[in-house]
């Protein structure tokens, strides 16, 4: 075998390597489309070599017309979707530019099936013979053009000026990333582009004897493109790696979080109990101070003593058990008394933001299976939050209402609807991102942690706009627990 | 506790209303609880509570109608009692609020119980000496709503402190007419000087409107 053979057969076998690998990365997640581009261009990539090698080798006039001919299709494919990577790698490019480029692509290429030899040449004249990597090629003689072939020539020009732009424009934009990207496009993509066209140029004018090639600096350019695109996923991959051990480490931090805000509130609950225990033993002591002391009613005093005390420290415990950092710990639970634990926690919070908190209870709801304090964070943080977005509303229109109810397949669904002014449904979409807060003093990782423990439950949770009024409803299901009923 | 009257506790907390109650009754107050607004507006919108004396002892934060909305209604309901606001998280704008519509304290729920008493003594003061203020005026309008529309015109140049020959010439009455009315102002208000005269038409605000009719 011939080395333009061997080298030009490898050059097309890396390329569709390349293709198969991005072309498998792009069906994985389809939204990353510069994969999708990386694969369209390698594989026009590979026609390309198998074209140049018969161009090389071609025997007749006709023969090299030919394969001329064929080489613009996988040509347009290169061309357009190395554009197309570049305006999607840097964001920077005009479209309307790229519009103008695709337009001229494809004038040339339906005018390159339309005419003989080819789009640009009227007529070949003669083949010449001369030595390439040390072997006999083929090229074309003196060609005739078209008037039109500056088409052709114009459409190179128009695609560096596009890169040239895109890059400059990311350059000035700023930011260290922006700037090594830009660079990277300017000497991977530009200067290769470049490069081709004034040699196919020379070439064209017959400065140089040699054959015309486009293969070796589109292999530069896949190269360039798949390095910094598995550059991209490398990162991805290690941010979403640091990003999930933050979430959990965060998932407590949340709850203290949550009950930060419910200080006050919890305040309030602890100082009903202590100020009655107070009061109390002031009253028995002015019992005590006379001289009767009422015996029955001092017994009265201390027995309601006990019970407030008892109501303080269950108020505490709930609280302590929220702070706890633990693994998920799954019983099955009744969700009315989860429900109605959380609703008493921040029913003086409720009160004192003249909020209605409403929970709408189905009689006989099955037992699900989850663990009580995670769960009760995840209501707790939903509950607050659908107080927050009431803030706003008239006193007459606060209430934020609590429905749960079984569903079919053995699931139980729990939905939080606040009466506020909702959402855009661009912004519904982005309320479970890290960091995404639409309060002065939000932190933005309460609904993520929430998601991250309903779905370690197995369920779901959801934001969408509520059945009726403006507000949101979060809702979120829950497996059934294994066997009995409520 | 040397101050008589009623104390109205109301609060929604059945535990902390029963203790609070237990308190004041052992501190020697008279106390009658409520758990809510709308309870105790009910008893007092009843006639014979109105005559009682007594100040309100209510929690701030309460579902329904709170602290605040309770006072309003009080008002609205013509029943001036003095307030106290209990609290568990005592916020600003809600006690310049409450103050501002007259209440006498806003005490935290666990306040010293020295000065929860004091408060609610310092209520019912205010509230008697209201009483007091108001059933003296009610007396003095009675007396001047005797007098008739002519002895009203001379009480009002009297006040201005016009001689008799003045008065006669401004009312075109005799001298002697003029006497005769100033003897029965000073017996119907039952008054022995010009100067204390002066005083009580002033105290019930008598001819403040500026005088447009002199010539």
């Amino acid at each position: 075998m011939s080395l333009v053979t061997t080298l030009w057969s490898m050059q097309a076998a890396a390329a569709l390597t390349l293709a198969v690998l991005y072309g498998l990365v792009w069906s994985i997640d389809r939204r990353n489309l510069a994969n999708l581009t990386l694969c369209i261009v390698a594989v026009a990539m590979a026609v390309a070599a198998r074209d140049e090698v018969r161009m090389m080798h071609a025997a007749t006039t006709t023969e090299y017309g030919e394969w001329t001919r064929l080489i613009y299709l996988p040509l347009f494919f290169a061309l357009v979707g190395q554009m197309f990577f570049v305006h999607l790698f840097l964001g920077t490019g005009r479209v309307w530019l790229l519009s103008i480029i695709v337009g001229a692509r494809v004038v040339v290429l339906a005018g390159n099936f339309l005419t003989h030899p080819t789009f640009a040449w009227r007529e070949i004249v003669g083949l010449r013979q001369v030595t390439f990597l040390g072997e006999q090629v083929s090229i074309a003689g003196p060609i005739v053009l078209r008037s039109w072939h500056w088409l052709s020539l114009a459409s190179y020009l128009l695609i560096i000026v596009f890169i040239a732009d895109a890059a400059l424009r990311a350059w000035r934009r700023g930011g260290a990333e922006g700037r090594r990207k830009a660079l990277v496009i300017a000497a991977g993509v530009g200067i290769p582009l470049t490069l081709t066209a004034v040699y196919s140029q020379a070439v064209l004018l017959g400065a140089l004897p040699l054959p015309f090639l486009v293969t070796p600096s589109f292999l530069i350019t896949i190269v360039v493109m798949a390095v910094e695109l598995s550059r991209g996923f490398i990162l991805n991959r290690q941010t979403r790696q640091e990003l999930e051990e933050l979430r959990a480490e965060l998932a407590r931090a949340g709850r203290v979080t949550a009950l930060g805000q419910l200080a006050s509130a919890l305040a309030h609950e602890l100082s009903q109990p202590l100020s009655a225990i107070l009061r109390n033993a002031e009253a028995a002591e002015l019992h005590l101070n006379g001289p009767h002391p009422d015996l029955d009613e001092l017994r009265a005093i201390v027995t309601d003593i006990r019970k407030d005390d008892q109501r303080a420290g269950d108020v505490i415990e709930q609280m302590r058990s929220l702070i706890k950092r633990r693994t998920l710990q799954m019983h099955p639970l009744a969700l009315n008394e989860v429900v109605e634990d959380v609703i008493s926690l921040v029913h003086s919070d409720a009160l004192a933001r003249h909020v209605a908190l409403d929970y709408v209870m189905t009689p006989g709801l099955p037992l699900v299976s989850g663990d009580r304090v995670h769960l009760s964070q995840v209501l707790l943080n939903l509950i607050i939050n659908g107080m927050d977005a009431t803030q706003a509303s008239p006193a007459y229109n606060k209430r934020v209402v609590i429905e749960a109810r079984p569903r079919e397949e053995g699931r139980v669904e729990v939905a939080v609807t606040d009466s506020g002014p909702g959402l855009p449904a661009a912004a519904i979409a982005k309320v479970f991102d890290p960091f995404y807060t639409t309060k002065s003093g939000g932190l933005g990782m309460g609904l993520p942690i929430s998601r991250t423990i309903i779905e370690a439950h197995g369920g779901r949770l959801w934001a969408e706009r509520a059945p009726q009024g403006s507000g949101l409803t979060f809702r979120f299901t829950l497996a059934q627990a294994q066997g009995a009923v409520s | 506790m040397s101050a008589a009257g009623v104390v109205y506790v109301v609060d929604d907390d059945p535990s902390f209303r029963r203790a609070v109650t237990r308190m004041l009754t052992a501190a020697g107050l008279s106390v009658q609880s409520y758990s809510s607004g709308p309870e105790l507006l009910a008893h007092l919108s009843a006639d014979a509570a109105a005559e009682e004396s007594g100040c309100v002892l209510a929690d701030l934060c309460m579902p329904g109608l709170d602290g605040l909305e309770l006072q309003q209604a009080c008002t609205e309901l013509g029943v001036a009692l003095p307030f106290v606001f209990l609290t568990g998280h005592g916020d600003v704008p809600s006690a310049v609020s409450a103050m501002r519509h007259g209440a006498v304290d806003f005490l935290d729920k666990c306040a010293p119980q020295q000065a929860l008493l004091s408060s609610l003594e310092q209520a019912l003061e205010r509230d008697a000496n209201a009483r007091v203020a108001r059933l003296k005026r009610e007396r003095l309008e009675q007396r001047f709503a005797a007098l008739t529309m002519r002895e009203r015109e001379v009480l009002e140049q009297v006040v201005q402190g016009r001689m008799n020959k003045q008065i006669a010439a401004a009312l075109a009455i005799h001298e002697r007419t003029v006497k005769l009315h100033r003897n029965a102002i000073t017996t119907k208000l039952g008054v022995r000087s010009v100067a204390e005269l002066t005083t009580l038409t002033r105290e019930i605000g008598l001819f403040e409107e500026p005088r447009q009719s002199c010539p």
